[in-house]
């Protein structure tokens, strides 16, 4: 018997130390929503006349890398960009401090460019030192660094002019070249072919920028002169790098409007004081229930605020593990599943308590009351978890951020408030001789 | 400690009383609501600018409006925040933001203000908005319905459900008497009222199930009248704390926090009546005008 509970307490003092080990240090590690850092969310909707229904995700991609690039290219740390359904983009800027210039930026058409890339290592030097010879530009490739902030690296100076424009080209796809390295396909309008011909005839070995909106993409070099309006790009890419390039070459033919159909600004400091109000909020209601159900239930209350407790570290700690954002609508669902914990809690004692007055020996009450509970915990707890999911499934933004919280709370209290308790009441009878139970 | 002890109270035979009470508060919240039409809705659910703007000192909420009335937008709202007459929440049309910011600029002074938070809803993702809540709710509906009529059976199922839409209503028209919009947190709001609910309901729900396995034969209001009592002092211990800590956050929170604290504390207390005197007194006149026997 003994070993048994041995195990089960071991069980929960490893999840314990597990979940402030994931936790700590909590400033670091929970990602907090814009509502509580300040910053901005706007959604982005490709405007869907004129564009076929099956066309319209992977315009809606292309759209979405014009913007990663815009975006990228201001500096923001931990941007994020995603698309929902088949024609919006959210985009979540947390601490921008100029939200208008960032709007304007991502409203902006794209621009995709070739240009000729200068193969005179002198003028390059010339350009770096600050004299930039007439009809030319320096432009870079950019890289992120492990702060996901863009650097520029590896400067090229190429012709002002563009030799071609996004506007020539048809579509671009992923392919493999006769060595099994994936390789971008570039397909040119009529318009567009007989000028890349021109083009490619007089810069053999010369290397072609591929510029969205400023920023060098890629700058393949001329092997031969390229006729009928079909380019193959090659290199040692990646999947993933063959992918991107090909959608940077479709984003420059893209005809689709882009729309900013909603828009949240945060400034930083009601993101502060929505948070210290929040959680101000919580611990006082947090401590006037520890207060009330010790008040009211003594030693078993004190258990019942442990669980309670439990519940909070672990929905923190499944939080920082799955990266869930933390919300202010999140922080409320924290401390309404606080209130479900306790009310589990609440629904064994009181059942205690009739089987007390029932007559029924300490240990019979508290087996006969964990068992004749458990089906108001597990069908109320339940139907609560059912809003909570589809709260999170079908809910946007702070809707989302509160299903979240209650769901991952309602499950953790069903390990905290029933599992986690019986096994140290069990404990504790087992450990000591207790004649009369007072609950 | 213990507050109450072997109660017998007759909660079943005063169920008309809280028909009237409940028909009475829902009808006319519905009625404002008609009357109040696109008012009630916050700019998530019918498009619009919304701004959070605090001034550097006090200013007069009328000079507030007369400034944005002379930009002829259109529709427009002021809603004043705290006591000192700094801080403001304007409400207006699309893409009427930037004019009403240029204003102030003009009249006071960019320095003098701060743009706290704004944001900006177009009408089509207003309606996707609405659509998405509206889906989300119904879904959640059928989603409680089929769960209790597994674990219980349809007409307890069906009483639920008819106490969430109680709630719901019962919120609603509160928020309608007092004047609130109804906006995203606020649906995230009744979303969690209709959880807590429905835990309300089913805690008694088990209760009267246990109880007719126990005493079969006897008169449903009895058995249901007994099994409200036994859990009369859970109910009355639950529904205490988690009121607590909806004040905490209603007090506390901060304005975001108000409108959905406010929906919690009206839909917690009403809750908790509602599953006595909705869905377990549905049942029982349910039962005197179509006989039943309830097997659960």
């Amino acid at each position: 018997m003994r070993k048994q509970y041995y195990s089960k307490l071991l069980v929960i003092i490893g999840l314990i130390l597990l979940s402030i080990y994931q936790i700590y240090p909590l400033k670091d590690k929970i990602k907090l929503g814009l509502d509580l850092q300040g910053g901005m969310h706007v959604v982005l909707e490709v405007e869907e006349t004129g564009v076929e229904e099956k066309n319209l995700s992977d315009m809606t991609e292309r759209a979405l890398e014009i913007i990663r690039n815009r975006i990228d290219a201001l500096g923001v740390t931990e941007p994020v960009i995603q698309k929902e359904g088949t024609n919006k983009i959210i985009v979540d800027l947390p601490g921008v401090g100029d939200p208008d210039k960032a709007i304007e930026l991502i409203g902006q058409t794209a621009l995709l460019e070739f240009k000729l890339v200068s193969d005179d290592s002198e003028l390059l030097q010339k350009a770096l030192a600050g004299e930039v010879p007439e009809g030319y530009q320096l432009l870079y490739n950019k890289e992120k660094d492990d702060r996901g902030i863009l650097r520029d690296t590896q400067p090229l100076l190429v012709k002002s002019e563009p030799e071609l424009t996004g506007r020539y080209i048809e579509d671009a796809y992923v392919g493999y070249d006769n060595s099994g390295f994936p390789d971008v396909t570039l397909k040119l309008n009529k318009e567009g072919a007989k000028i890349f011909e021109q083009v490619t005839a007089q810069n053999v070995n010369k290397r072609l920028a591929i510029v969205l909106d400023g920023v060098v993409k890629s700058a393949p070099v001329i092997r031969e002169r390229i006729g009928g309006g079909s380019a193959q790009i090659t290199g040692r890419f990646s999947i993933e790098e063959a992918r991107n390039l090909a959608i940077v070459l479709r984003a420059g033919a893209l005809p689709a409007k882009v729309n900013i159909v909603y828009k949240e600004v945060v400034g930083p400091t009601l993101g502060k004081s929505n948070i210290t109000q929040g959680f101000k909020a919580s611990i006082y209601g947090g401590i006037a229930v520890v207060l009330f159900i010790v008040i009211y239930y003594g030693a078993f209350g004190l258990l019942a605020d442990f669980a309670a407790a439990l519940n909070i570290l672990i929905l923190i700690a499944v939080m920082v593990t799955i990266k869930g954002v933390l919300t202010l609508p999140g922080i409320a669902g924290i401390a309404l599943t606080c209130g479900m914990a306790v009310d589990a809690n609440v629904l064994i004692f009181e059942r205690m308590r009739e089987e007390i007055r029932a007559g029924k020996s300490p240990k019979a009450s508290i087996d006969s009351a964990y068992h004749r509970a458990w089906t108001a915990i597990i069908d109320s707890n339940i139907t609560t978890l059912i809003t909570g999911v589809i709260l999170f499934l079908l809910g946007e933004g702070a809707v989302k951020g509160f299903g979240l919280t209650l769901s991952i709370g309602i499950v953790a209290n069903l390990f905290t408030a029933v599992f986690v308790t019986k096994t140290i009441v069990d404990w504790v009878m087992l450990t000591r001789k207790i004649e009369k139970l007072r609950v | 400690m213990n507050i109450i002890k072997n109660t017998n109270f007759d909660f079943i035979g005063k169920r008309k009383i809280a028909y009237v009470f409940s028909l009475v508060v829902i009808v006319v919240g519905i009625i404002s609501f008609g009357i109040r039409g696109k008012a009630n809705f916050g700019v998530d659910f019918v498009g619009g600018d919304m701004l959070n703007i605090e001034f550097t000192e006090g200013v007069d909420a009328s000079e507030i409006r007369a400034i944005i009335k002379d930009l002829n937008i259109g529709y427009y709202s002021v809603q004043v925040l705290g006591v000192e007459n700094k801080e403001f929440i304007i409400k207006s049309g699309p893409e009427t933001q930037d004019k009403i910011i240029n204003a102030f600029s003009d009249k006071y002074g960019s320095d003098r203000f701060t743009v706290k938070a704004k944001s900006m809803v177009s009408p089509s993702m207003s309606a996707s908005l609405r659509k998405k809540a509206l889906l989300a709710f119904i879904t959640g509906m059928i989603g409680i319905l089929l769960y209790l009529t597994i674990r219980f059976e349809f007409r307890f199922a069906v009483g639920a459900t008819v106490a969430i839409f109680h709630d719901i209503l019962f919120v609603v028209s509160i928020l309608v008497l007092t004047k609130q919009q109804i906006d995203a947190s606020v649906i995230a709001a009744l979303l969690t009222v209709a959880g807590y609910s429905v835990n309300d309901t089913v805690v008694i729900y088990d209760r009267i199930r246990e109880n007719i396995r126990k005493h079969r034969g006897d008169d449903y209001s009895v058995i249901f009248n007994k099994s409200v009592n036994e859990t009369l002092s859970r109910t009355l211990l639950t529904g205490l704390t988690t009121i607590f800590v909806v004040i905490c956050l209603f007090l506390f929170g901060g304005e975001a926090l108000h409108v959905f604290s406010f929906c919690l504390l009206i839909g917690f207390v009403i809750g908790t009546y509602s599953s006595i005197f909705v869905a377990i007194s549905l049942l029982i006149d349910w039962h005197r005008i179509q006989p039943h026997k309830f097997n659960v």
